[in-house]
């Protein structure tokens, strides 16, 4: 019954009453947002490594909801983002054609382009589902196999399906997505991951993550939990694989394959396992990594198939990157923390503890 | 021997009730015949050798183990087959013989992880219509941290003063932001004890609370059990090694050796029981000192 008056509770001196509090981050990021948009618009290189980069925090994020927060080790994560790319991209293919009469045809797009991508998450997420009641009975090492597995399963389903276009992919898919699309969902994530982080759920999935046994004992439900950070994980997931299907030219199986998810597992470890903004740091620097490589070899003059080149060492890179990392700093750049909570001192911090 | 569980000092129906447990992995039987009642106000200790079950025993009623026969009740209600979850939902909380704690996470977040409301509405209720119940009201839920709605904000500040007042109650008030790895520990132990009482238990299971504690903290240990039993209105039963302690502050102990219940009843009648001194003794101190003590 006591209220410390040193530490008060956080939401005591907030300057946002608490009936704002829930949508207050919403009215900030969408002026934001068009703002960046309107920036923007000028350079296509920009837009397209943008949004690359956009696809890429979206799935580091949703991935450290699983393999961070609830300390569940998922490495198949390409393949939801292949399940939401494929349905999403098949739905609008199929609606091109199509454009509802009482709109505007640009906004009658986008709103196709929200459900496409809409149902492209529920189909990842009910992969996700799936997939992890089953498997998420195992631990540790068992699970990592079962989503690789499955990760496999898809891009070989896809690959022998006509209707995904088999090896040559799918072609001609509307370029719907935007930055400002792309950027709406990487906050909508971020906010998810936030507040699962900062409520009662959150603290339900560090404490399966720190100690099963005696989270089962003080009444978690933690199958429950574990198979819920999975399909909120995965339906996200999918959710970037139809940004991503609306943006590139083409969309093939060697999109999404292991090398693909690796890639996404690299960013949650470098970011910290359970922390949200090392993961966007992370993936952030991830996909900057092969530009800034790209024009460090321009400048030193190599020319030819220099893309060939750098994507070919990319991966070599990563390794021993990642080597190098757990050799230094095994918890990942800010480990369990947020970015807040490393910066310096006279930046005003948030009261340590989860939230 | 029905007798001897009617003497339990405790008042009230039972809240938790072991009847005729057994437990066998492959050809060993682990636990055998095995039971208990604990009411209301009951101190009861759990005595035994090394390897005598008595941390499987702790294991079958908290629902980790199935029983291979007899049943475990709590609050009335069969729990054989529920998860420990559901169990400790039901009003049965524990802690660990080798501490447990959410290790990254602080003191306080520790407790508020056991303290949150408890999601499920009808834990006992496994039919199809509790399971869509409960999943429902964890969806909304689910949906309400999201939204960072007025209620869901109401709620976790409820949560913080609760696992806060558990905390003043243990004396680690102190440590409220500290993480739990970081603790001394005496006050680890204690946060588990917190961290049990969160869930708002009826009967509280210690597993060796005062392992690695000093006589004196042992003693410390002992007075502030009695006074949660008192203060929470819990049953408690204690597994000890120490038997000077556990006769000192419990009313009523059951004594396993090789899964088999050797004896039960008032700490006095224990100890001058002969089976007794022999498990803990060996024969052989009975030869030489001319039967029981």
């Amino acid at each position: 019954m006591m209220e410390t008056p040193a530490l008060p509770v956080p939401e005591a001196r907030s300057p946002i009453p608490a009936s704002l509090r829930g949508i207050f981050p919403v009215l900030v990021a969408l002026p934001v947002l068009a703002l960046f948009q309107w920036l923007l618009s000028e350079s296509p290189f920009a837009v397209y490594l943008l949004s690359v980069m956009g696809v890429n925090i979206i799935l580091a994020v949703s991935l450290n909801i699983v393999n961070g927060m609830t300390g569940q080790f998922s490495i198949g994560h390409a393949g939801f983002m292949a399940v939401g790319a494929y349905i999403s991209g098949v739905l609008s293919l199929n609606l091109k054609e199509v454009a509802l009469s009482f709109l505007p045809v640009a906004a009658s797009d986008q709103v196709l382009f929200t459900v496409a991508l809409l149902v492209g998450g529920l189909a990842a997420a009910a992969c996700g589902f799936l997939v992890g009641l089953p498997s998420l009975r195992l631990r540790g090492d068992y699970l990592a196999i079962v989503t690789l597995g499955f990760g496999e399963i898809i891009r070989v389903v896809v690959q022998n399906t006509d209707a995904f276009g088999r090896a040559l992919g799918l072609s001609g898919i509307p370029q719907y997505s935007s930055p400002y699309m792309v950027y709406f969902w990487v906050f909508l994530v971020v906010l998810v991951a936030r507040r699962i982080a900062g409520s009662s759920h959150g603290r339900s999935l560090w404490a399966i993550r720190e100690d099963e046994v005696a989270a089962e004992a003080m009444g978690v439900d933690t199958t429950g939990y574990k198979v819920r950070s999975f399909v909120i994980s995965s339906f996200f997931a999918g959710i970037a694989g139809g940004l991503f299907a609306h943006f590139v030219p083409i969309i093939n199986p060697g999109s999404f394959t292991f090398v693909k998810s690796m890639e996404i597992v690299v960013m949650v470890v470098l970011g910290g396992l359970g922390s949200t903004t090392g993961a966007i740091v992370a993936a952030i620097f991830l996909t900057l990594l092969p530009e800034g490589l790209r024009s460090l070899f321009n400048a030193l003059g190599t020319e030819g198939t220099l893309a060939q080149k750098v994507d070919q060492i990319r991966m070599p890179i990563y390794g021993l990157m990642l080597v190098a990392l757990m050799l230094s700093r095994p918890q990942g750049l800010f480990g369990m923390r947020e970015i807040w909570d490393v910066l310096p001192r006279w930046i005003p911090r948030r009261r340590r503890g989860l939230s | 021997m029905s007798a001897a569980v009617q003497a339990s000092v405790g008042s009230g129906a039972p809240l938790l009730q072991a009847d005729g447990v057994s437990i066998q992995f492959g050809g060993l039987k682990a636990l055998t015949d095995f039971s208990l009642t604990i009411r209301q106000g009951d101190l009861q200790g759990l005595i035994g050798p090394n390897g005598a079950g008595k941390s499987t025993a702790f294991n079958v009623l908290t629902g980790v183990y199935q029983p291979t026969r007899g049943e475990v009740r709590v609050g009335g209600l069969r729990v054989n087959g529920l998860k420990p979850h559901q169990i400790n939902h039901l009003g049965l909380a524990r802690t660990f013989q080798n501490i447990r704690l959410f290790r990254a996470l602080t003191a306080l977040d520790n407790v508020k992880v056991a303290c949150r409301a408890q999601g499920a509405l009808h834990p006992h209720d496994t039919g199809f219509g509790g399971k869509a119940k409960n999943a429902l009201a964890n969806y909304r839920d689910w949906w309400r941290a999201l939204l960072l709605t007025p209620r869901f904000q109401t709620e976790e500040r409820e949560l913080t003063r609760q696992a806060e007042h558990l905390l003043e109650v243990m004396g680690l008030s102190h440590r409220r932001d500290e993480e739990a790895r970081n603790l001394p520990y005496g006050e680890q132990r204690r946060l588990e004890i917190a961290r049990a009482l969160g869930t708002k238990p009826k009967v509280l299971l210690l597993d060796e609370p005062a392992a690695g504690m000093n006589t004196r903290e042992k003693a410390d240990l002992m007075v502030l059990i009695r006074k949660l039993r008192d203060d929470f209105q819990l049953g408690v039963l204690v597994i000890e090694h120490d038997m000077k302690l556990v006769m000192g502050i419990c009313e009523h102990i059951t004594v396993l050796d090789h899964g088999e219940t050797i004896a039960r009843g008032a700490p006095a009648q224990v100890r001058s029981d002969r089976k007794v001194i022999e498990a803990y003794l060996g024969d052989s101190y009975l030869e030489s000192h001319g039967g029981a003590a």
